[in-house]
C-alpha cells in the first residue's frame, strides 16, 4: 500500500511540474529560515552552559544611588565585593575577579596587541569549565605574575615548542610565567579570553575598595537553590549600619547593594554589558517568531496549491472511492505525498543552510559551522520539523481531497467544485499581511539607521583616524603630535582618553551655585588642547583650552595647588543652572577644583537611545590613550604610510594599528544594523514566497477561467480588460492584506521608535510607499499568468473546454 | 440479490427540487443481466449511484443480499461496495498516473491482499481480457476499446457478485463496443450478475431483460430471454 502511495505521490509531483516546483522552492526557503534562525536562537540560548557548575556560578552586578539620587547598575564591581561575600557568606564557596584589556605582549622576536587579555583571580579555572590541557587550574593563577595563555596563543608565540615556565612579556613593562595552557574558550561564552594572568599581579589587587567599580565579579555558590537566600543576605548585610558606614552611604538616602545573576541567565535576560555585549532575549523571540512565519507562508503556498489542484483530481480520487477506498486510506496518501515534498524540500534546506552558513555568520557576527548542526539533537529537531511541515501543509488539503463527495459520478463524470476558493483568498491575505509587516519593519529600521548616520552629531566624525596612545607615545607626546601635524595632509590632530561616540569615564561634578551646593553624576573626557578643535567641537562661551594650563595640575605639596581648567557642555551648564556665559571663569570641582574656561555645544557622546546628559571636559595629557588625527581625505594610504613611519620613530616596540572614528561610531549601532539586515533579508524571502504562490495560483485560476476568457474575447474584450479582470481579485486581497499590516507596523515600529531618545517619525508616506510597492509586485507577479492568458487563441481555448 | 422498492431520491438546490427517482421498485435476481434504458434525465444515472452504494436514497428500501443497505454510513457502504461490486464507466475513468497494472491491481490493495497474491490474480485477468502485453503502459498510451478492457478487467479483479456498468460502449466505435459486450456476457455467463445503463437498443439486445424508465419510474419491463 505504501508502495502504492509513494509511487502515485512521485507520479504527481513528476506531472505537475509548475506546482511541485512553486511547493519545493517554498517549503526549502521556509525550511532554510528555519534551520539558520534555529541554528542561531540554539546557539543562543546554549550560552555559558558548557559549565559544568554553571547552575552554582552567579555574576555580581551593583545597584548604587549616584550623587543626583539616580538609581543606578553596573555589571562591574569594586576589588572589596568578591573576597568580602566569600569571607561573609558561608554559600559562596568561591570567587573571582576579572578584568580584560588590550596588552602589548612580546617575546623576543614577537611583538602583538592582544585584545581580550584578562586578569582573574586563582579560582577562576575551578569556578569555569576552561579545561587546562597544561597546568594546575588550582594553582595556575595562585601567585603574581603567572599567566595562562590558550592553545592558539601558545602556537602563535612558541610555535611546537612547550611554553610552559617560558615568560611572556607585557607592556614592554613585566614578565609572566606561563603557568597552563587552556583550551580555546568556547564561542558561546560571556567570556572569552587569549591570555589569562593572575589578578595577584595587578597594583589594585593590593587594596580591597568597594566603590572604583571597574572588576566583574563571580561567585560560586555551595548549591543551586543557594542563590535567593544568599540573595536576601547580601541585601540585609549591604544595608546594616557597618557596611553603610564603610560604603560611605551612612546619613545619606542612598544605598548600595550587590545582586547575584544567574550565569546562564546573563546573556540574554540581562540589561548591563559585562566582559562583552550581552544578546537580547526580543530578538530570539522576534527571529523565532519570524522564522514560524516564513514557515506558515511556505506552508500556505502548499496549502493553497493542492487545495486548488484537488480539483483537477477529483476524478483519481472518486474511482479510488469507487474501488473502495476508505476515507483515511485517502487521507494518509495525500498526507504521504507532503511529507514526500517536505522531506526533498528538508534536504535540499539542510545543503542550502550549509551554503549559507558564512552569510549568517556575517549577519549576526557569530561563528557557527556545518558541524553543529549534525549531532543527534539537531538531527531530531529536522527531522521533527519535516513531520510537523508535512502535518501543517498537508493535514487540511488531505482532507479536502479525502472528503470529496461522490455525486452523479457514474453519469456525468467527474464535476469540478471549487472548494476552498474563501480559505485560499484568506491565507493569501495572511502571507500579505506578514510580507507588508515586514517590508514597513525594514524601512523604518533602514529610515532610522540612516537618520543616525546623517545626523548632526556636534563633533565631525568624517576623515577622523584614531591611532592608540601607547606609554612610548606618551613619552614624547608634543614630539610626535608636532610629527604628525607636519605629513601634508593632516589637518589636526589632538588626544583624548577614549572615544567621544561612547564615553564611558563617569565622574561626579561639584559646584556652588545661587541656589546652592549642586553636585551631579557627569561624564567626562581628559584630553589636551587639540582635541576639541581637531574634533571640531563648537565652543559657544569661552576659549579653547590653553596648553600652558597644563602647568596648574599641580601635584606638589599634596595638590594643595592642583587646578583642572575645564570645559562643560551645555547640559553641564543648564544643570548648574548657568547661561553658558555666566559659566565662564566659574569654579567647579571634579575631584579637584577648576576653571570654567569655555562651553561646548552639546553633542552626542552615547547612543541615540540615550538623551545627551552632563559632560566635562578636562585639559589633562596623562591620561590620553588616543590620538586623534583630522585628515583632508585625500592620499590616504600615503598619509596612513606617514603616520606609520612617525609612529615607527617613536614606538618602535608596539605595533601600528589604527581605525577611523565612523568606526567607533558605528559600533554603537551593530545591533540595530544586524537587525536591519535580518529584516531585510526575510521581507525578502517572505515576499518573494507569497509572490510565487500568488503566481501558481493565477496560472491556476487562469487556467480554470479559460473559458470565460475565450468568449469575453470573442465577445470584444481587449487585454488591458482581460488582464484587469483577473488582476483585480488578487489585487483586492494585496490591498486587504496592507489594511491589516498597516496597524500592526505602526504599533510595532512605534515601540521600536521608542528605545531612542532621537528618532525619526512615522509618517504615513513610508507605508503608502510600501503598501504601492506590494501592489506592484503582486501586479507584476500576476500579470505573466493573466497577460498569457488574454493572449491566447479564443477559438483554442474553447475547444479545450 | 438485489430487491429495491419504494426508492426515492430528490435533488434540491435553493429554487429547484428534481425528483430523480419516484417511488421506483424492482428486483434483480443472481445471474441476472440487466439493462436499464431510457431517455436523459430519467434517473438512470440516479439508480446506479444507489445501486453502486455511492449515493443514499432520500426514501425507500434496498435490499442487497438479502440485508438492508439504504441507510449505511459510508464506510459500511465502501467496505460493501469493495467486496460485491465491480464498476464499468462509459468513460473508462482509469487513473492516468497508474500502469494497466496498477489500475487493475487497486481493488485489491485496497483490499488489503498480499503483494504476490495480487500479482497473479492481475495477471490472470488480464491474461483473460487479453491485454497482457500491455501491462506496463499508462492508460493514454492505450486505444479506447484496450482502455476499457483494462477497466472492465479491474472491475472483475475482485471477484464480485455484480458488476454496474454505465454506457460500456458509449465511446467505443462498434467493433470495439462489441468486444466488450462479448465479456460481459462472458461474465454474466460466470455467474456474475450485470446491470448495465445504456441507450443503445443493440447492446440491450446482450441482457435478459430490459427496464424502461421515464421520470423516475419503471414505464416498461421486456424479457428478452
Amino acid at each position: 500500500m505504501i508502495k502504492s502511495y509513494v509511487k502515485i505521490a512521485w507520479r504527481n509531483l513528476k506531472k505537475n511540474k509548475l506546482y511541485t516546483f512553486v511547493n519545493i522552492i517554498g517549503l526549502t526557503v521556509g525550511i532554510v529560515s528555519c534551520i539558520l534562525i534555529g541554528l542561531y536562537i540554539s546557539q543562543e540560548l546554549s550560552y555559558d552552559k558548557f559549565n559544568v557548575k554553571a547552575d552554582r556560578i552567579a555574576r555580581v552586578t551593583m545597584q548604587y544611588t549616584n550623587g543626583s539620587g539616580d538609581a543606578r547598575s553596573a555589571a562591574v564591581t569594586g576589588t572589596k565585593v568578591g573576597p568580602q561575600l566569600h569571607r561573609t557568606f558561608p554559600a559562596i564557596t568561591a570567587y573571582t575577579r576579572t578584568m580584560q584589556y588590550t596588552n602589548l605582549v612580546s617575546t623576543e622576536n614577537k611583538v602583538f596587541n592582544e585584545p581580550n587579555f584578562l586578569y582573574a583571580d586563582s579560582a577562576f579555572f575551578t569556578i569555569f569549565t576552561f579545561p587546562l590541557v597544561k597546568g594546575d587550574p588550582a594553582t595556575a593563577l595562585a601567585a603574581p605574575g603567572q599567566l595562562v595563555i590558550t592553545e592558539k596563543m601558545a602556537r602563535k608565540y612558541f610555535g611546537t615548542i612547550d611554553p610552559i615556565g617560558k615568560t611572556l612579556k607585557v607592556n614592554n613593562a613585566r614578565d609572566f610565567t606561563i603557568t597552563g595552557i587552556a583550551k580555546d574558550p568556547p564561542e558561546n561564552s560571556q567570556i572569552h579570553f587569549n591570555c589569562v594572568a593572575s589578578f595577584s599581579s595587578t597594583r589594585v589587587s593590593r587594596e580591597e575598595i568597594w566603590w572604583t567599580a571597574n572588576y566583574v565579579t563571580y561567585v560560586l555558590l555551595a548549591r543551586p537553590q543557594d542563590l535567593p537566600a544568599v540573595q536576601r543576605q547580601i541585601t540585609a548585610y549591604m544595608a546594616t549600619d557597618k557596611i553603610r558606614r564603610e560604603t560611605s552611604q551612612d546619613g545619606q538616602d542612598r544605598h548600595l547593594t550587590f545582586n547575584l545573576e544567574p550565569l546562564t541567565q546573563v546573556h540574554l535576560h540581562s540589561s548591563l554589558d559585562g566582559l562583552e555585549p550581552n544578546g537580547n532575549i526580543t530578538y530570539i523571540y522576534i527571529l523565532g517568531g519570524i522564522a514560524i512565519l516564513i514557515l506558515i507562508i511556505a506552508c500556505v503556498n502548499y496549502i493553497n496549491l493542492a487545495t486548488a489542484q484537488s480539483q483537477g483530481r477529483t476524478g483519481e480520487i472518486s474511482i479510488r472511492k469507487v474501488l473502495g477506498a476508505q476515507k483515511g486510506q485517502l487521507f494518509r496518501q495525500y498526507l504521504g505525498e507532503s511529507t514526500m515534498l517536505t522531506f526533498i524540500a528538508l534536504i535540499l534546506a539542510t545543503a542550502i543552510s550549509i551554503q549559507l552558513l558564512p552569510l549568517l555568520n556575517e549577519l549576526t557576527g557569530k561563528s557557527l559551522s556545518a558541524a553543529s548542526l549534525f549531532k543527534p539533537l539537531p538531527i531530531a529537531a529536522l527531522l521533527l520539523l519535516g513531520l510537523l511541515v508535512s502535518l501543517l501543509a498537508g493535514a487540511y488539503p488531505a482532507s479536502i481531497l479525502s472528503n470529496i463527495r461522490l455525486m452523479s459520478i457514474l453519469r456525468s463524470g467527474f464535476r469540478l467544485s471549487s472548494s476552498g476558493g474563501n480559505l485560499r483568498k484568506s491565507l493569501i491575505v495572511f502571507q500579505f499581511v506578514i510580507s507588508v509587516f515586514l517590508m514597513i519593519s525594514t524601512m523604518v529600521i533602514l529610515q532610522q539607521l540612516s537618520y543616525i548616520q546623517n545626523k548632526k552629531l556636534g563633533y565631525d566624525k568624517e576623515h577622523v583616524l584614531v591611532l592608540p596612545a601607547n606609554e612610548e607615545i606618551h613619552n614624547s607626546y608634543n614630539a610626535v603630535k608636532a610629527a604628525v601635524k607636519q605629513i601634508p595632509q593632516v589637518v589636526d590632530a589632538g588626544g583624548a582618553s577614549g572615544t567621544p561616540a561612547y564615553v564611558e569615564w563617569t565622574d561626579g561634578l561639584t559646584a556652588n551655585t545661587e541656589t546652592g551646593k549642586k553636585n551631579f553624576t557627569i561624564k567626562a573626557i581628559p584630553c589636551d588642547a587639540d582635541f576639541v578643535r581637531t574634533l571640531g567641537m563648537q565652543i559657544i562661551a569661552g576659549a579653547n583650552f590653553n596648553p600652558a594650563d597644563m602647568h596648574m595640575l599641580d601635584t606638589s605639596d599634596n595638590e594643595k595647588n592642583f587646578r583642572y581648567t575645564f570645559m562643560l557642555n551645555e547640559s553641564a551648564v543648564k544643570a548648574l543652572g548657568w547661561t553658558p556665559e555666566q559659566a565662564i571663569g566659574r569654579t567647579v570641582t571634579k575631584g579637584n577644583p577648576g576653571i570654567v574656561r569655555a562651553v561646548v555645544k552639546d553633542f552626542h557622546f552615547s547612543s541615540m537611545h540615550e538623551a545627551i546628559g552632563p559632560l566635562v571636559l578636562f585639559q589633562d595629557t596623562q591620561w590620553i590613550s588616543r590620538i586623534y588625527v583630522k585628515v583632508s581625505g585625500q592620499q590616504l594610504p600615503a598619509t596612513i604610510s606617514r603616520l606609520q613611519t612617525v609612529w615607527k620613530t617613536y614606538a618602535p616596540q608596539y605595533p601600528f594599528e589604527y581605525h577611523f572614528l565612523d568606526d567607533d561610531y558605528n559600533a554603537l549601532y551593530k545591533t540595530e544594523v544586524r537587525t536591519s539586515q535580518l529584516f531585510g533579508t526575510f521581507a525578502v524571502t517572505a515576499i518573494l514566497l507569497a509572490c510565487l504562490g500568488l503566481f501558481a495560483l493565477a496560472a491556476f485560476t487562469t487556467a480554470q477561467r479559460t473559458k470565460e476568457i475565450g468568449i469575453r474575447k470573442i465577445l470584444g474584450a481587449s487585454l488591458t480588460s482581460l488582464a484587469g479582470m483577473l488582476s483585480k481579485d488578487f489585487l483586492k486581497l494585496v490591498a486587504i492584506a496592507s489594511l491589516i499590516a498597516f496597524p500592526i507596523s505602526w504599533w510595532a515600529m512605534s515601540k521600536w521608535l521608542d528605545g531612542f531618545v532621537y528618532h525619526i517619525t512615522l509618517s504615513w508616506w513610508m507605508f503608502g510607499a510600501v503598501i504601492f510597492l506590494a501592489l506592484l509586485i503582486a501586479l507584476a507577479t500576476v500579470s505573466f499568468q493573466t497577460i498569457r492568458a488574454g493572449l491566447a487563441n479564443p477559438v483554442k481555448s474553447l475547444r479545450s473546454e | 440479490m438485489i430487491k429495491i422498492s419504494d426508492l426515492q431520491k430528490v435533488y434540491r438546490t435553493e429554487e429547484v427540487e428534481t425528483v430523480a427517482l419516484n417511488h421506483l421498485s424492482f428486483e434483480v435476481k443472481e445471474g441476472e443481466f440487466v439493462s436499464v434504458m431510457g431517455p436523459s434525465g430519467c434517473g438512470k444515472s440516479t439508480l446506479l449511484n444507489i445501486l453502486g452504494l455511492l449515493d443514499d436514497p432520500d426514501g425507500g428500501s434496498f435490499i442487497f443480499n438479502g440485508t438492508e443497505v439504504a441507510h449505511f454510513n459510508e464506510r459500511k457502504r465502501a467496505d460493501l461496495r469493495k467486496r460485491n461490486i465491480g464498476f464499468v464507466f462509459q468513460s473508462f475513468n482509469l487513473i492516468d498516473e497508474l500502469t494497466v497494472f496498477e489500475n487493475v491491481e487497486l481493488p485489491l490493495i485496497y483490499l488489503g491482499v498480499k503483494g504476490p497474491e495480487r500479482k497473479q490474480r492481475v495477471e490472470a485477468v488480464l491474461d483473460k481480457m487479453q491485454i497482457m502485453h500491455r501491462r506496463n503502459h499508462y492508460p493514454q498510451q492505450l486505444s479506447g476499446g484496450q482502455q476499457q478492457r483494462v477497466a472492465v478487467a479491474r472491475a472483475v479483479v475482485n471477484n464480485p457478485k455484480l458488476i454496474l456498468a454505465d454506457e460500456p460502449t458509449g465511446n467505443l466505435d462498434s467493433s470495439n463496443g462489441n468486444e466488450v459486450m462479448q465479456l460481459l456476457t462472458d461474465l454474466n455467463e460466470q455467474g456474475t450478475t450485470i446491470i448495465m445503463v445504456t441507450h443503445s437498443e443493440h447492446d440491450s439486445r446482450y441482457s435478459h431483460r430490459i427496464i424502461r424508465m421515464l421520470d423516475g419510474q419503471t414505464v416498461t419491463e421486456n424479457i428478452l430471454v
